[in-house]
């Protein structure tokens, strides 16, 4: 699992990134019935939605409505796609998150050799080797969201922590509706996070012509709104980067998604 | 027939209501539809204010829990947040057929609404089938209107009876 995440955060940091767009996609964004199953599916792909690898499922946990996280009580990793399955035995609104917080990793070269260290640049000014060159930290994080909500939502799951990249949903997942508008607000340690660029796409990819992405970008309050004129399943991606140097790194990366249903009006 | 219920309404000392109740009659249509598995659809009734929020469900057909989330808007609008309203109004599903629901004007907690725009629905959805949603736009102003709204895949000719 940590080799697989650092490859994902090696990917996500290499230039030409070659990296597949990482979604979770559950079984049902709205449920009715009493102790319910949910089944997601996990996979990283270049066409919205069409599987290609399955991840592993290990970094996989559910928010419950009260705000606690919990891992899945079943999970299988496939060649194209990973599930998990979960009782939802409480009402409201769950998170399905694959990623974790933000990392630190320490690039340097030695006697000609590129090597990495997992550390921030504290840990890492004590553990690099004498003579280490080109020495560059950075801070990265990578994620994929999905909201699901069993009768009455509400928000608890979906509130910012004020930690790392994440996702303010102004408007509740659970009243996307096709011809309302969607609000939300990227946030970088709970600062809005502005001019960051998010791809949009939808499903059926594989039988359009034409795909159909959208490229947005959040506004100075780090806000991004969309309305979309068709129910269906809708991913977006949103990439940030800083070369903002702070204490712990010399620059900053990171990806999120979310996958989110939009209902018949 | 409302002058005596006016009247009665003025000696309870109900006389700061807006309006007497109107009296509607709302006449809906489940098809028949030929096919090899045919399940009774979910139908709900209600009607909505000029903000889109519910202010009365009028019917409910419906069976297992699991698919009430089928009957998209009405799952959306009321019945995910209003359990024991949905409890309350829950009937069984019908046969295909013709059928005549009364709506008295008032809302869920019995008082007459104001006077102003509001809007009918009739959503109805199948196992293995379809979902259609009709909807009727109307005005509480005391004038006698009659309304329709036309057939839809799941749903007969509607009509909204305002006497």
């Amino acid at each position: 699992m940590k080799n697989l995440l650092t490859a994902a955060m090696l990917a996500l940091f290499s230039q030409a990134s070659l990296a597949h767009t990482l979604w979770v996609m559950p079984s049902h964004f709205v449920l009715s019935g009493e102790d319910t199953w949910i089944s997601v599916d996990v996979s990283a792909a270049n066409m919205t939605f069409v599987a290609d690898k399955g991840v592993s499922p290990d970094n996989l946990s559910l928010v419950f409505p009260d705000g606690s996280r919990h891992k899945f009580s079943q999970s299988y990793q496939g060649k194209r796609k990973s599930q998990a399955d979960h009782q939802l035995v409480q009402e409201g609104t769950y998170l399905i998150e694959n990623g974790g917080p933000a990392r630190y990793f320490t690039m340097f070269e030695v006697n000609g050799e590129r090597k990495r260290i997992m550390a921030d640049k504290r840990a890492a000014a004590k553990e690099l080797p004498a003579g280490a060159t080109k020495v560059t930290t950075s801070r990265g994080q990578s994620k994929a969201l999905a909201v699901v909500t069993v009768k009455a939502p509400n928000r608890t799951a979906l509130d910012p922590k004020g930690d790392g990249f994440e996702l303010n949903f102004i408007t509740h997942p659970a009243d996307y509706v096709a011809e309302d508008k969607i609000e939300w607000q990227l946030l970088m340690d709970g600062k809005p996070a502005a001019g960051v660029k998010v791809e949009l796409s939808q499903q059926d990819e594989l039988y359009r012509n034409a795909a159909g992405r959208q490229m947005l970008e959040t506004d100075a309050a780090g806000k991004l709104a969309f309305t979309p004129t068709q129910a269906g399943r809708y991913l977006i991606e949103a990439s940030y980067q800083s070369a903002e140097k702070t204490e712990l790194a010399d620059q900053s990366r990171a990806t999120l998604t979310l996958t989110f249903e939009v209902g018949l009006p | 027939m409302r002058k005596p219920l006016f009247a009665l309404a003025l000696l309870l000392g109900l006389g700061s209501q807006p309006l007497s109740a109107a009296q509607a009659d709302i006449v809906l249509t489940i098809p028949e539809i030929a096919t090899a598995q045919y399940y009774r659809p979910y139908v709900a009734v209600w009607v909505e204010d000029a903000q889109q929020q519910p202010v009365k469900l009028i019917a409910l057909w419906r069976k297992e829990p699991d698919w009430l989330k089928d009957i998209r808007r009405f799952w959306r609008k009321i019945g995910r947040s209003d359990t024991a309203l949905v409890d309350a109004m829950t009937g069984a599903t019908r046969t295909p057929g013709q059928y005549r629901l009364s709506w008295d004007g008032t809302d869920d907690q019995g008082q007459a609404l104001a006077p102003g725009a509001y809007t009918l629905y009739v959503e109805a959805s199948r196992e293995q089938g379809g979902r259609s949603l009709q909807k009727i736009d109307f005005q509480l102003n005391g004038q006698p209107q009659q309304l329709n709204a036309a057939a839809a895949e799941e749903l007969g000719p509607l009509t909204l009876t305002l006497k």
